[in-house]
């Protein structure tokens, strides 16, 4: 997460523009606020002072001032993560019950092609088509917002999920359990599910990195407030520490999401090696 | 061959050749803007239509067509040599090297690619001419998307070098040249292959997200996602037409899923 800060944090250094203050062009500015200002710069721009600086406030809760809104980007973290968190939630929950239920009953009726053939069509049409453009489709139909990153969602997470059940459905200990009579709810559960769990858990840490990449073209068209319009209108208007602020959020919720993910499959008596 | 890998072959030839030679289809130019017939409807002379500068549509998706196309395999070709040398290094390596390579990888692999783009995006300025806008849209696709490449390639020449013909060519004292020209790359050839035409695709749908989000080739160029930001302004249900870009788009990659192995498009 670090790194990912101070990459973010050399990429502004080095951007065009980084040095330069529309400030400097106000012809009421005398020499010494001119001098002022710049040396105000220089320090602000300082790859190690400013990057050591910026660390020591943020762990004071200081995430330093947004250029484009002039405003603490605590605050608008703040103000924004709400809205986003809970979109995620419901987009991800919704696209897991959605596409692993379809999974599901691909992957335990293999004869139902018609079903297959369906699901497999719509996953492609989905897929085939930017997290962008659905979601000024579903603008233009008035769907929610968390509808459209439940559709950018479910394809990904049905094709994966159907991959890993269909796998788990062909072992021969399957067989070996129907024939002894086990039920089918009970085989899912107990055995197909048990089976594909660490991959599961992988997927889901994948999706939720999927999601956070599709709600920024998905907030900025349907216009609705959080982090993804946060990140485009800052992207926009060229708002660097705002960008490096989210981009130390995202790396953080991202990172820890996939070391839940590898630590999750760890079950008594396995070690990570 | 499966008739539906054929019809999708098929179909991709004829929109390249529609978009090589857009004049089969329409006489005028992507940025020819004909004052008397600004938003003109669908017609014989204007498929499409035209868009509110008066220009042709058909002729504006069809060399968007060429620069989409003809970009996203530039800058898959970009991102699997940048894949090729840094998995490379790290396979044929090992030690800290591979680790190091590998850490950077994983942080590079931290960041959903859309934010990653969107950040370095407009780190850059955004205020440049159309072919520089284009380059830098497509370069940075190409630079910023080897991670997952680098890790297949890596761990594709970590097995090769452990392999019993490569330890035979060693002990029959072959140099390290001529070990990584004559058996390395040819046999991870297959697997660069593989990840070039699974990243066309990818790119093509990042083009238009950032095209959309207006980010990406900037006007009067047109590409598949500035053409796409035309839906923002319209009035789908009473311009249907507006929504060809975004059908094209769906066409040309759901053919691409149909002839390439199934692979999951995020973004």
């Amino acid at each position: 997460m670090l790194l990912a800060g101070l990459a973010s944090a050399l990429l502004l250094r080095f951007s065009p523009g980084t040095l330069v203050d529309e400030r400097e062009l106000d012809p009421r500015m005398s020499q010494a606020s001119l001098a002022a200002l710049r040396a105000k710069r220089a320090a602000e721009n300082s790859l190690s002072a400013g990057f050591v600086q910026y660390l020591k406030a943020a762990v004071r809760g200081d995430l330093g001032q947004s250029t484009s809104r002039n405003a603490p980007i605590a605050d608008l973290l703040t103000q924004n993560a709400p809205a986003t968190l809970r979109r995620l939630g419901i987009g991800l929950v919704g696209a897991w019950f959605a596409g692993l239920g379809m999974a599901i009953l691909v992957a335990r009726f293999r004869q139902a092609w018609v079903v297959e053939s369906v699901a497999s069509m719509a996953a492609g049409t989905l897929l085939s088509l930017p997290a962008a453009v659905l979601a000024y489709f579903c603008l233009t139909a008035g769907v929610a917002v968390e509808i459209v990153l439940i559709l950018v969602l479910v394809p990904r997470v049905y094709r994966f999920s159907r991959n890993l059940l269909v796998q788990a459905y062909g072992s021969s200990y399957i067989d070996m359990a129907r024939a002894r009579g086990i039920s089918e709810t009970r085989i899912l559960f107990a055995h197909v599910f048990r089976s594909a769990a660490p991959q599961m858990v992988a997927l889901i840490a994948a999706s939720l990195s999927m999601a956070v990449g599709a709600i920024i073209p998905i907030e900025a068209i349907c216009d609705a407030a959080g982090l993804g319009r946060l990140a485009w209108q800052a992207a926009m208007s060229r708002d660097l520490p705002l960008l490096v602020n989210l981009t130390m959020l995202i790396a953080l919720a991202t990172t820890a999401a996939m070391a839940i993910a590898e630590l999750a499959p760890l079950r008594p008596g396995e070690s990570s090696s | 061959m499966k008739p539906a890998r054929l019809v999708a072959i098929v179909f991709l030839a004829l929109v390249g050749i529609s978009a090589l030679v857009p004049r089969l289809w329409t006489p005028d130019s992507y940025e020819t803007q004909l004052r008397e017939a600004p938003d003109a409807p669908p017609s014989a002379r204007f498929p499409l239509g035209t868009d509110a500068l008066g220009r042709d549509r058909m002729a504006r998706l069809l060399y968007g067509t060429r620069v989409s196309l003809a970009l996203a395999p530039a800058a898959a070709l970009l991102s699997c040599v940048v894949a090729a040398l840094v998995g490379g290094l790290a396979g044929w390596a090992g030690g800290w090297t591979e680790r190091t390579v590998l850490a950077s990888v994983d942080l590079f692999m931290s960041l959903p690619w859309l934010f990653l783009l969107l950040t370095v995006r407009a780190v850059l300025p955004l205020n440049v001419s159309p072919l520089t806008s284009l380059s830098i849209t497509f370069a940075l696709l190409g630079l910023l998307s080897w991670p997952a490449s680098a890790r297949v390639v890596r761990a594709a020449i970590h097995s090769l070098r452990d392999s019993d013909f490569m330890l035979q060519a060693r002990a029959s004292g072959v140099t390290p040249w001529r070990l990584i020209s004559r058996q390395l790359i040819p046999n991870v050839m297959p697997v660069l292959l593989a990840q070039f035409w699974i990243a066309v695709p990818v790119f093509i749908l990042a083009e238009a997200t950032l095209g959309m989000l207006g980010l990406g080739v900037s006007e009067p160029l047109p590409s598949w996602g500035s053409m796409l930001r035309e839906l923002e302004g319209g009035d789908l249900w009473s311009q249907p037409w507006i929504a060809a870009p975004a059908v094209l788009l769906a066409a040309v990659v759901g053919c691409f899923q149909l002839i390439l192995p199934r692979e999951d498009y995020s973004i």
